[in-house]
């Protein structure tokens, strides 16, 4: 291709690029814009100006229906519902009738307020996984209705709000999140009816991982904290908490409902439960283990009991133990019965019939055997190697650290007195515990 | 001190990581080294605060004690709102400012706290050169590798322990007190200024007033008190101790303010305006006899560059809170283009300006009028967001609070009022 054609092509995409992207921007009205404007009747006479805009946002629809407008009209603030409303415009609002039927706001189920409760107010990003702030949003007048489409979170459209009321009209879309990958927050909102909480971007945060949840949560204010882990599946809340920096979590559990709050400890591997209540005062702790089912609490009690810097303190009691004449198929079926604790589960402890150890086989060495074959081969062909590798609950931290790097293992068996298995302590719990917390340069360090 | 902050487990495996310190132990042990209030305060004891201080008990020896125990009850009751609101609302004073006021107000609030804290900037850079100077290096061979460092430092190095090196440089500053009770001071004289008020109608007197408020409240503390305690995770319940925490660390700071200002008025006192880093040396002569200068100069290095690197990033901080974009200085300048430019930018005009030949004094005091001058606009934020039931709740002030202040940011308003009515006047040749 010349020169020449590759110059035109160019610019045939640039233009067109530019009358899309004009085209949506006509088509976009600003809701900053709008905030301040003139409100007329149809032969366009002003009727008031528009304090704020009122949308269903916990309702099933995909994109959020405004529902009216709150008008100021002289010193009386009134309400204006949506299907007196003929054009929405940049700046500028045009009724359908010319007798237009007033009354005083009460806000109903899952409505918001969209300057008030949501411009300038924080909001997840669920597909950048971040925290942020609407610095515009964005109304879509279609045929029948006018809907909320996006949120701008870009700092252009911040700055253009600083500027005159001419350029606040004027959509910038920038960085324009659509609305269903927004998670937002309004804390004067009702909630809707129960059935049609999960809107689609509630959906997205069920995609999130647990880390990425972590982070949101950490980033995020007391209340909106609350109102998203009230969004979220225990189970899905509970292994984002078990990623949460400790102060954090400890935050987050003493803020919550109490109820709420056991609930989430439950759900959490026993290890990190452990650790999260140790940081707990002794009330806040016996208040929580109240609160939970009898069989979890009294595991945590005695997970409580071994000192946080032992091997005790650090390990996990989630044991997959078999006898010598199971088969390797047998115990293969019982790790899959565990598949939602696959990070908690290293190896198989195979004990006698008093629950003494004999043997512990990695989920590599099982990986590779035969179906058929009996356990107990297993445990022939590992006594080559010697006993197995075991610390007991008081070992320190450092020694079994010790011990693990001269096994070349993952991690190592805690056993009691009676050569008993207890629990497991796992190489990345012993890493938590020892690293010191690296310090990439955060304002932490100023502020701690 | 701050050294079990951090205890590098590999080396003493008997020593439990942070990450698994029980709460109660931390936060008093936090509380103890580093909370917030004591981290904000002690942040007023830098460069400037020090030239301010030394300059008043010069200038009017013991006429400014009276006021200097107004300001500390002002600065306690405005670190106490600020930590306050951090705890119940998880959010820092810029976020809550945009959340609560219009974006426009929110602007107004960021822009002088940028520009009071790139004041702020210059004269800790002015700080360094003139600490340099006094052991006879010349300002212009210093400055700009002290900004590259420190700048370096915050972005990729490990300023953490920089930090701490600092901050035990800055301990020099604690001679003060020790040179107050050497310096045998009028204690009847002191007595009476701290109790019975006194006020000079002299530009010169109310000029200086307002740099000690400038100084003692400035604007940026209040954002970072309130950043310090959501980023320590601090809550409702824990408000007690950080209460306490705002409250001993603002009471502490004014009182070595206080000791620095009679240490100077008994040895120098009189003398006028200070014109020299040596001068504000001078009074440290009881303690360290002919090293005066070099204590002095010690303790004003590790100041400014702590406070060299503090003040920007945490007004970088606030303007990312307040506009909502990503913050950390962990992140490369494509992902967090205003925060890490905003740190650059003031550090780069900071360093620039303090180079240029001006009165390193004069300059430092400017700066704290400036501070002083803006202090109102932040405090009325803070006042009305502290009055509002709807973002603290129960936590909100009480009648009885709000009333007294109402009279705190009403007095630091009226101050300011009168200074900027006086040079207003001056420029026409009124005053």
């Amino acid at each position: 291709m010349s020169t020449s054609a590759r110059f035109r092509d160019r610019r045939v995409h640039l233009e067109r690029r530019a009358t899309a992207s004009k085209a949506v921007r006509t088509s976009l009205v600003s809701l900053a814009g709008l905030i301040g404007g003139p409100v007329t009747n149809q032969s366009g006479e002003e009727v008031g100006r528009v304090v704020d805009v009122v949308a269903r946002l916990y309702g099933v629809d995909s994109y959020p229906p405004v529902t009216g407008l709150i008008l100021r009209i002289g010193r009386r603030r009134t309400f204006l519902p949506a299907d007196a409303l003929g054009k929405v415009n940049a700046g500028h609002v045009r009724l359908r009738t010319a007798r237009v039927d007033l009354r005083d706001f009460a806000r109903r189920p899952g409505e918001v307020l969209l300057a008030k409760d949501v411009l300038d107010h924080q909001l997840v990003d669920v597909d950048g996984v971040q925290v942020t702030r609407a610095a515009d949003l964005y109304l879509a007048p279609l045929v029948d209705q006018v809907v909320l489409v996006g949120v701008d979170v870009s700092l252009p459209t911040l700055l253009r709000r600083l500027g005159p009321r001419r350029w606040q009209t004027r959509p910038t879309p920038e960085r324009v999140l659509d609305w269903q990958a927004v998670a937002p927050f309004a804390e004067q909102a009702t909630e809707g009816p129960p059935e049609v909480r999960l809107r689609a971007s509630r959906a997205a945060l069920h995609r999130l991982r647990p880390a990425d949840l972590a982070d949101i949560l950490e980033d995020l204010g007391r209340t909106e904290r609350q109102q998203l882990l009230g969004w979220l599946e225990p189970e899905q809340a509970a292994d984002a908490l078990e990623e949460m920096e400790p102060a954090e979590l400890e935050n987050l559990l003493r803020e919550a409902q109490p109820e709420h709050a056991a609930r989430l400890i439950d759900e959490m591997e026993p290890d990190e439960a452990t650790d999260a209540l140790r940081d707990l005062t002794r009330e806040e702790r016996e208040a929580l283990l109240a609160r939970m089912p009898k069989g979890g609490a009294a595991e945590l009690r005695r997970l409580l009991a071994h000192r946080e810097d032992t091997a005790g303190g650090a390990m996990t009691t989630l044991l997959i133990t078999t006898r010598r004449d199971e088969t390797v198929a047998e115990v293969r079926g019982r790790l899959a019965e565990q598949a939602e604790h696959r990070t908690e589960i290293d190896a198989v402890a195979v004990v006698d019939g008093e629950d003494r150890l004999l043997c512990d086989i990695a989920l590599f060495d099982l990986a590779v055997a035969e179906d058929t074959t009996p356990i107990a081969d297993l445990v022939a062909w590992r006594a080559q190697f010697g006993p197995p590798d075991t610390v007991q609950a008081d070992t320190s931290l450092a020694e079994a650290a010790d011990q693990l790097v001269a096994a070349r293992a993952s991690s190592l068996l805690v056993v009691d007195d009676t050569d008993r298995p207890i629990g497991r302590i796992l190489a990345d719990d012993l890493l938590d515990a020892m690293l010191p917390e690296r310090g990439r340069m955060h304002f932490r360090r100023f502020l701690q | 001190m701050t050294r079990d902050l951090d205890t590098a487990t590999t080396a003493a495996p008997e020593t439990p990581a942070p990450a698994r310190r029980t709460g109660w132990r931390r936060i008093t042990m936090i509380a103890a080294i580093a909370g917030p209030g004591l981290v904000a305060a002690n942040a007023g004891n830098d460069a400037a605060g020090i030239a301010t201080y030394a300059s008043a008990g010069s200038q009017f020896t013991y006429g400014t004690l009276f006021f200097m125990v107004l300001v500390t009850v002002a600065l306690v009751m405005v670190q106490e709102m600020a930590v306050r609101l951090g705890a119940h609302t998880g959010k820092g004073l810029g976020a809550l400012i945009r959340e609560q006021f219009s974006l426009r107000l929110t602007a107004l609030a960021v822009f002088c706290l940028l520009l009071a804290n790139t004041g702020l900037v210059v004269s800790e850079f002015a700080g360094i050169g003139a600490a340099f100077e006094l052991v006879g290096v010349p300002k212009w061979a210093v400055i700009p590798p002290a900004a590259i460092l420190l700048w370096a430092l915050v972005l990729f190095g490990s300023y953490h322990w920089a930090e701490r090196i600092f901050l035990i440089m800055s301990l020099a500053f604690f001679a003060y007190p020790v040179a107050m009770i050497l310096g045998h001071p009028d204690w009847g004289a002191v007595g009476h200024h701290l109790v019975v008020p006194h006020i000079e109608p002299s530009k010169s007197f109310i000029l200086l007033a307002v740099a000690l408020i400038g100084t003692t409240v400035s604007p940026y503390m209040q954002f970072y008190a309130a950043a310090g305690v959501v980023d320590r995770g601090a809550k409702p319940d824990d408000y007690p101790l950080i209460r306490a925490d705002a409250i001993l660390g603002a009471v502490f700071a004014c009182v070595i303010s206080l000791t620095i200002i009679i240490a100077t008025a008994s040895a120098i006192g009189g003398s006028g305006p200070l014109d020299s880093a040596a001068q504000a040396a001078e009074a440290l002569k009881p303690v360290a006899g002919q090293n005066a200068e070099l204590l002095f100069a010690l303790g004003l290095i590790g100041a400014s560059a702590l406070a060299g690197a503090v003040v920007p990033l945490s007004a970088s901080y606030a303007v990312g809170e307040a506009a909502g974009v990503e913050r950390s200085v962990s992140r490369s300048f494509r992902d967090a283009p205003l925060f890490l430019g905003l740190f650059t930018a003031q550090i780069v005009l900071g360093a620039t300006v303090a180079m240029t030949p001006v009165d390193v004094i004069q300059l430092l005091i400017g700066t704290q009028v400036l501070q002083g001058l803006i202090s109102p606009v932040v405090l009325v934020y803070l006042l009305v967001l502290t009055n509002r039931r709807s973002v603290l709740g129960e936590a909100a002030n009480s009648p009885r609070y709000r009333l007294a202040a109402t009279a705190v940011v009403i007095g630091v308003a009226a101050m300011s009022t009168i200074l900027l009515v006086q040079t207003i006047l001056s420029w026409f040749g009124l005053a």
